[in-house]
């Protein structure tokens, strides 16, 4: 823009030389030819004015005038009458007469100037005075002179001849002078006219071309303003144009469209008054005082800024609306581009609606999920840990057989529920990668004895080894290696009858990076090309006559490809319908120096001394598992039910740790701790674990939040707890005394005392069902510890029918119960 | 020419003799010029100085292409000579002592026209210088009167005229 404005100026610039130059020489042409004319007409003028007279006739005229005078002489010379005489003196005075013009007219001025005509004209003049006194003398004297005269005039006569010679030289190249100046004039004159008339075609040439171009510009302006409109009025954007004073200029189709206006309605109206709706009036009331006043743009010039607009029924929409400023001509104005963006926006609404409930939909099910795992693994860890006691008492084979069966029943199930957890927490976001130092030998040595059994019972065998060389200690996330590698396993003896499995380990390099690659090589089914492509995802299980009843939830190798993903890593599989499978994965290979402490006795924990332990639990028989655990590790334990118990225990009591349950009634095990730790208890700073079923990863950041120092999934193991109790009561000072003389026979005591007093008050008929059901609960919750099953079962459907209100059916139950309970074989415990 | 009836012709005969008196009479000095042609009165009218001077006396000043500088000419107004005589021709045929002639058109006689110069600065003009009398038309007056015609009719040393038609 600027450099065609220049280029425009420079181009004016040459063109205005132009102009003034052509104007100059126009000028100099007149000027000259003014000049030329003026000059001719000087000439003809003095042409006209015959200045010159007829000087030829003159000179000839004095010639015969002399002649005339002489003859006059000489006639009177004959005969001297009297008019003979007067005759003389009159030709006398003629001629005199004419010789005076000639000496004094200043006609002749010229002419007298050169010799031959000045001095004989002067010698004539002189010889005419001096005959003046004869001739104006007497007759007699004249009569006399006669001779003399003649003489005279005859002499006269030859001076004028010279005169009149030298006259008509002068006179002849005078006129030729006088004619080639003319000529020279004209000449002159005629070219400076060509020369005029040449710049006059020339300005002619250009104001043609002018005009041509001008006319040119004219169409492409037109052109261009048709473009323009045509653009304008196609555009599907409504623009509108106005003035400083928001009046409006232009209104093109769209808008007339959008706004439902028609434009004749709106030209000259305020834009405030038509398109502004009524809130947002005072606004831009403002925002067009502050242009006007100060120049300053706030929405123009500052792209697409989302507003609101009203059509002419009033309704207000949503618009975008692009502001800009422009000159026109003098003036400034606004052009505005909207667009109704009405659509989109609800349309935007509409998803923001619709992801607002994915996501309400995502947390119920993360929420749905998280209470799943409580309330199955919390019975589930009521059920293994009493096989798990069961399992230690005197057990007839059969029985032992049954326990066994439920114990893998039991154990498949929590398998299954892990699993379904696995995958939320992937769902929930949680998939930590938690690194750590980890004998590869081992990991993968534990793994396949862990799983020799299975392989066994299917008649396979199975082998591991390194393929090169072998590397032990690495960085990797151990668990999640195993829980990948026992999946992949598990696969492979579940499809493999009879055969082998191999178990491979090799260190590969590829694109840049080392790998870790294991390979797990079946002879078993194979796998068909279809299945390979979907057996990584979720709920994909094969269907299969020899996997029939031996089916899973089809999460596990959806689960593997996660955790392999989450490392960093790959999985796959190669296979072949009845040429086996190979399943392998690759995790990146971080080499790592053997810890410290790896060679530390691994039952180092069993040295650690009795520990003063305040166990807090509301669910008895839960409570009673972990006492038996604790217990049979050496440790004192003192117990509370309730959360209020537990702060209450812990203020006055310093113990080396405490494990809390987190689900409790009123103050859960988050408040307690939360109380424990802000107090100024004996145990205020004392290790907290958390007990709880929800294992989902954001649970366990709560618990560090509250305050607690560590975690104990449940169900409870002997293992976890040890490993537990070495991580953090060795921290603390050690509180002395003396283990329990027998736990378990004090357990038994204990809840057949609590049975029989509550056998007790129910044979005082109770009228508070509540109470009734919530004792009723406590019993039946230990009675299953404790080998009554039966006896839980009554005691359970009391529970129901108390909390029901139903009198006649709790009376019912209550006998039932006593009758069941008269029959119950001893309470034992594991 | 016309027939004119006797009586009608003795009229005018006597007419005529009585201007022939009166004219004769005002001719006291030198006959200076002489009127013929389509006058009123049978005989040429006789002018001497007294009688143009009779006339009432008209100035020009003005150059000549034939005298040095600007000169006052006084005489006799062409057109109140004209008048006088009672010419009715359209042609002047002015002659002068040389009979170098030269016409004159009537038309030029007008109230600033030419007049018939006897003096020059107040002094009578003599036939050595261009007198006695002189046709002088007011060359510095116009430019129309600097034409070669009128150079051509600024007779000098005139002595007669005739009006003709």
């Amino acid at each position: 823009m600027i450099q065609l404005i220049q280029a425009r100026a420079a181009k004016l610039k040459a063109w205005t030389r132009t102009w003034v130059f052509l104007i100059v020489l126009g000028g100099l042409c007149s000027a000259a030819i003014a000049y030329l004319v003026a000059e001719t007409v000087r000439e003809l003028r003095y042409l006209h004015s015959a200045r010159s007279d007829n000087v030829h006739w003159v000179m000839s005229q004095a010639e015969v005038e002399n002649l005339d005078f002489r003859n006059a002489v000489d006639l009177a010379r004959i005969e001297p009458s009297s008019a003979r005489l007067t005759q003389v003196g009159v030709r006398f005075d003629v001629f005199y007469s004419r010789m005076v013009t000639l000496g004094t007219a200043s006609l002749y001025g010229d002419l007298r100037d050169i010799d031959g005509f000045g001095g004989p004209v002067a010698e004539i003049r002189a010889r005419l005075d001096q005959l003046i006194p004869l001739i104006d003398g007497d007759r007699a004297a004249l009569r006399a002179g006669f001779t003399d005269l003649s003489r005279e005039a005859g002499e006269m006569r030859f001076l004028l001849r010279q005169a009149t010679t030298a006259g008509l030289h002068f006179f002849a190249e005078r006129s030729d002078q006088s004619r080639e100046s003319f000529a020279l004039t004209l000449m002159q004159l005629a070219l400076f006219s060509v020369a005029l008339l040449l710049a006059l075609a020339f300005l002619l040439q250009r104001t043609l071309r002018i005009g041509a171009q001008s006319q040119l510009r004219g169409q492409e302006l037109a052109q261009a303003y048709a473009r323009l409109n045509v653009i304008l009025e196609t555009s599907l954007d409504a623009v509108v144009v106005c003035d400083l004073d928001g009046r409006i200029l232009n209104f093109n189709s769209a808008a007339e469209r959008i706004f439902d206006h028609a434009v004749a309605d709106v030209l000259g109206k305020k834009i405030a008054d038509i398109l502004v709706p009524d809130h947002l009036r005072a606004a831009h009331d403002a925002g067009m005082t502050r242009m006007r006043e100060h120049g300053e743009h706030r929405v123009s010039g500052a792209g697409r800024v989302r507003l609101e607009a009203k059509r002419r029924n009033g309704e207000v929409f949503p618009v975008e609306m692009a502001l800009e400023t422009a000159q026109a001509g003098e003036d400034q104005v606004f052009v505005a581009f909207l667009r109704d963006i009405s659509r989109r926006v609800a349309g935007e609404n509409e998803l923001v609606e619709a992801r607002d409930k994915a996501l309400a939909g995502e947390k119920a099910k993360a929420d749905f999920l998280a209470m799943m795992t409580h309330e199955i693994r919390t019975p589930l860890n009521g059920l293994l840990g009493n096989l798990a006691l069961i399992g230690k008492t005197t057990l007839t084979p059969v029985q032992e057989r049954y326990v066994r069966n439920m114990d893998i029943s039991g154990k498949l199930l929590m398998h299954h529920v892990d699993a379904v957890l696995d995958v939320a927490r992937f769902e929930t976001g949680a998939s930590m990668v938690r690194e750590e130092v980890v004998h590869l030998g081992n990991l993968v040595r534990d793994i396949v004895h862990s799983q020799s059994s299975a392989a066994e019972a299917n008649g396979n065998l199975m082998q591991w080894d390194w393929v090169g060389e072998a590397i032990e200690w690495v960085r990797l996330d151990g668990s999640r290696l195993q829980q990948v590698l026992v999946n992949l396993l598990g696969n492979a003896i579940k499809f493999t009858r009879d055969g082998h499995i191999q178990i491979e380990i090799e260190q590969t390099r590829e694109s840049e990076t080392d790998w870790l690659e294991f390979r797990v090589i079946d002879s078993g089914i194979g796998i068909s090309d279809d299945d390979q492509l979907r057996i990584f995802g979720d709920f994909q299980t094969v269907d299969d006559a020899a996997t029939l009843g031996s089916g899973g939830t089809g999460l596990g190798l959806g689960i593997a490809r996660r955790f392999a993903e989450a490392m960093g890593g790959s999985i796959g599989v190669e296979s072949e319908p009845g040429g086996g499978s190979v399943f392998w994965v690759k995790v990146p290979l971080v080499p790592a120096d053997p810890p410290q402490s790896a060679d530390q006795p691994p039952r180092a924990a069993q040295e650690l001394p009795g520990q003063d332990v305040l166990l807090v639990e509301d669910n008895e028989i839960n409570l009673e598992l972990a006492r038996a655990l604790l217990v049979s590790l050496g440790h004192r334990v003192t117990e509370a039910r309730y959360g209020e118990d537990a702060v209450a225990i812990a203020s006055t009591h310093r113990f080396d740790l405490i494990l809390m349950d987190i689900r409790m009634p009123r103050l859960d095990g988050l408040g307690a701790t939360v109380a424990i730790r802000s107090g100024q208890g004996a145990s205020r700073d004392v290790p907290i674990i958390a007990l709880s079923a929800n294992v989902l990863p954001e649970a366990r950041v709560r618990f560090t939040e509250a305050g607690m120092s560590g975690f104990l999934p449940k169900p409870l193991t002997e293992a976890d707890l040890r490993q537990a109790l070495q991580r953090f009561a060795a921290a603390t000072p050690h509180a002395q005394g003396a283990p329990a003389s027998d736990p378990k026979a004090q357990l038994v005591a204990r809840y057949a005392r609590e049975t029989g007093e509550f056998f007790d008050w129910l044979a005082t008929g109770p009228e508070d069902m509540a109470e009734i059901a919530n004792r009723a609960h406590q019993i039946a919750g230990s009675a299953a510890a404790f080998g009554q099953m039966d006896l839980r079962g009554v005691l359970a459907r009391l529970e129901i029918h108390a909390n029901a209100g139903d009198r006649a059916a709790t009376v019912a139950a209550m006998a039932e119960a006593r009758a069941v309970w008269k029959v119950a074989p001893d309470p034992v415990l594991g | 020419m016309r027939v004119i009836p006797f009586q009608i012709a003795a009229r005018l005969a006597v007419v005529s003799f009585c201007l022939a008196i009166a004219s004769a009479v005002q001719a006291q000095g030198p006959v200076l010029l002489t009127v013929s042609g389509d006058i009123a009165g049978p005989d040429a009218a006789q002018f001497d100085l007294e009688a143009l001077r009779a006339l009432g006396e008209s100035d020009i000043e003005t150059e000549t292409i034939w005298t040095d500088g600007a000169h006052r000419y006084t005489g006799v107004r062409l057109s109140d000579l004209l008048d006088h005589v009672g010419a009715t021709g359209s042609q002047i045929t002015a002659t002068a002592i040389n009979d170098y002639s030269v016409t004159i058109p009537v038309s030029d006689a007008t109230a600033d026209g030419p007049i018939i110069a006897y003096e020059m600065d107040g002094a009578a003009m003599s036939r050595r210088d261009k007198g006695p009398l002189w046709v002088i038309y007011p060359f510095s007056s116009s430019s129309d009167y600097r034409t070669e015609v009128i150079y051509s009719r600024s007779i000098w040393q005139l002595d007669r005229m005739t009006i003709t038609e």
